[in-house]
């Protein structure tokens, strides 16, 4: 039995070891294609933020279980304070990351120990309720954030005292932070961390009942969560030059969660995917006709009620299927 | 006499959030859904009025045609959408109906919703009234009345008709309900399209005091879901006395904050008394 489960679980790590690569490699090959054509260069840093997006949502609900509507105040949170600190204190690319998460985690820390005691509908709207609140807080301090224009000329970044502007070093540094954040969150689900986090998403008053600290845990999964979240603003605020209230409308909200719901929720993989999906779809789809909202919503609806888990999740469990049809091949691993 | 007058003013917004969260609290009641749609079909409301009334149908049979068509599409979206997930889990109801407020939405933008339009007050409720020295535009004091005196014609319904009977016992167990023969998609038919009335009916008789665009209910409905929290979810009294209480903290925040802080200012009132009262003013909020 527990050797099944180990040699199950090398499995699946080899299984995620691949995809890293598969992801790497796609990422790595693309500045080589699109040299020519610069925009679709752009086109793909942008998916990679929002890929880094996905995956902080996955973080909070593939781990624990909890829904949240309102992610983007933590991604409009991240990119407001960045914005702001560049302006005034440094543009140093490690120093703005260092001093956003720091006030994220602080921030989220004291929102969401008293967010996690609610459950599940109750922490979806307030979730929903909270970004709303960070919305209308752009408008309240309107003299510092630029109110309705948004935040506008920021500095550009700095690492130790060179400027970064070329596309492609941006390209990379936006590669680079998802592969770090996607290898993170693969080696925490297989921590003991993660493995309490699961318990709790499967059934959260047994793991209360064998002594884990719920609270605590799902606590430390929405400020990591939040965190991410927040380090993906950052990137957007720095790599855009300026950023709008609009980062933090529930429609960005309700992008993140389809990226998720479209990967699908609590494979890790799955989100990022959607997330590159999504992005490239939304921007020929809005080229072409300005009413996309209707056919995000109807997608939106599609989705949660013919594929529940997601095209990625869809996926998985054929390929589970198929391969249990082979008789002694799990035997013979 | 700045502060009697936001009292007014307080009431007269608690009224019009009273009427929106009863759909909210009936269809969570009935069906266990949160309906993250409602503030669409808010702003859905309220478009058809203005269209109504622009198009020359008086304002009154306005205000009953609107909601009526909304509510008969709320039977529809019933019948064709959420009757689809009924036994799935708790987070599909929610991200169904998350799809269908982007959705409503996106449609409404398309039906000119982008552009602001204006309702014209009808005349006949166009002067002011006077009420212990403080004069209060006529058709503000005409919303409150209409609006608390529809939440009484619902719950007096609730409490004596067959369907009030029906949709309490579905309440109360919707399992049990259906084992003693309640029919639960006709039930949960007749409740969402009544909901989604209520909140075209909110719609059409706040459109002279917000105005009508695709996203006008979005505030509505975060002040909404403040509403039910506060009272606790599900609990119908809880609603009532909550919905007074945001309406009275808004006014009051915007009064002497400014409007964007009195939301925040109700977001910390919230999340304070979520951490010692998690099930609301009486306690009845479910929490499953």
């Amino acid at each position: 039995m527990i050797a099944t489960t180990l040699s199950e679980r090398r499995v699946r790590s080899r299984g995620s070891l691949i995809g890293l690569a598969v992801i790497a490699a796609a990422g790595l090959f693309l500045p080589f294609a699109t040299a020519d054509q610069p925009f679709l260069l752009m086109l793909a840093s942008h998916a990679l933020i929002a890929a880094i997006l996905a995956l902080s949502l996955d973080m909070l609900t593939g781990n624990t279980g909890l829904l949240s509507f309102g992610h983007a105040a933590w991604y409009g949170f991240g990119a407001y304070v960045a914005g702001l600190l560049s302006k005034s204190v440094s543009s140093d690319i490690a120093v703005l990351v260092l001093l956003t998460l720091a006030a994220t985690l602080l921030v989220s820390g004291a929102i969401g120990a008293i967010l996690v005691r609610q459950v599940g509908k109750t922490f979806a709207i307030l979730t929903l309720a909270l970004s709303q609140i960070m919305f209308a807080l752009v408008f309240v301090f309107s003299d510092i954030t630029g109110g309705e224009d948004g935040l506008q000329g920021i500095p550009i970044a700095t690492f130790f005292g060179a400027q970064i502007v070329s596309p492609t070093v941006w390209y990379a540094i936006l590669l680079g932070a998802l592969l770090l954040a996607l290898a993170g969150a693969l080696h925490i689900r297989r921590a003991p961390l993660g493995r309490a986090w699961l318990a709790i998403r499967e059934n959260s008053e047994r793991a209360r009942f064998i002594g884990m600290n719920v609270a605590l845990l799902k606590l430390i999964s929405y400020m990591i969560s939040a965190s991410l979240a927040s380090l993906a603003g950052v990137l957007f605020v720095l790599f855009n030059g300026a950023t709008s209230p609009d980062l933090l409308h529930w429609l960005e909200s309700g992008k993140v969660l389809m990226y998720v719901v479209l990967g699908g929720v609590g494979t890790l993989f799955g989100p990022v995917i959607g997330a590159v999906v999504f992005t490239l779809a939304e921007h020929y789809v809005s080229s072409f006709t300005d009413a996309w909202l209707i056919y995000f919503g109807a997608l939106f609806v599609l989705i949660v009620i013919v594929a529940p888990g997601g095209l990625f999740g869809g996926a998985a469990r054929l390929a589970t299927r198929l391969s249990a049809r082979k008789p002694g091949r799990r035997a013979a691993q | 006499m700045l502060a009697l007058s936001l009292v007014l003013n307080g009431i007269v917004l608690g009224s019009v959030l009273l009427l929106f969260s009863l759909g909210l609290t009936l269809i969570y009641g009935v069906g266990r859904i949160v309906n993250f749609a409602h503030g669409a079909l808010f702003s859905a409301g309220a478009m058809a009025g203005v269209w109504l009334v622009a198009s020359g149908v008086p304002f009154g049979v306005a205000l009953v045609v609107a909601p009526v068509a909304v509510g008969l599409i709320g039977v529809l979206i019933d019948w064709a959408i959420l009757a689809r997930i009924r036994d799935r889990p708790m987070v599909d109801s929610l991200l169904l109906t998350f799809g269908l407020a982007l959705l409503i939405t996106g449609i409404l933008y398309e039906l000119g919703g982008r552009n602001v339009q204006i309702m014209p007050v009808p005349q006949v409720l166009g002067g002011l009234i006077s009420l212990g020295g403080i004069s209060l535009p006529a058709y503000r004091v005409f919303v409150s009345v209409l609006a608390i005196a529809l939440t009484v014609a619902l719950i007096l319904f609730l409490k004596n008709s067959k369907w009030g009977l029906r949709v309490r016992a579905a309440n109360d167990d919707p399992e049990m309900g259906a084992c003693i023969g309640i029919d639960r998609e006709r039930l949960m038919h007749s409740v969402v399209g009544v909901s989604a009335a209520l909140a075209a009916a909110s719609g059409v008789a706040a459109a002279p005091i917000f105005t009508a665009h695709a996203v006008v209910g979005d505030k509505i409905l975060i002040l909404a879901f403040m509403t039910v929290i506060l009272g606790g979810l599900g609990s119908l009294r809880g609603a009532v006395v909550a919905a007074y209480a945001v309406g009275l903290i808004l006014v009051f925040g915007e009064g002497y904050f400014g409007g964007q802080l009195a939301l925040m200012l109700l977001f910390i009132v919230v999340m304070a008394m979520l951490i010692n009262w998690p099930r609301g003013f009486f306690g009845e909020g479910r929490t499953e």
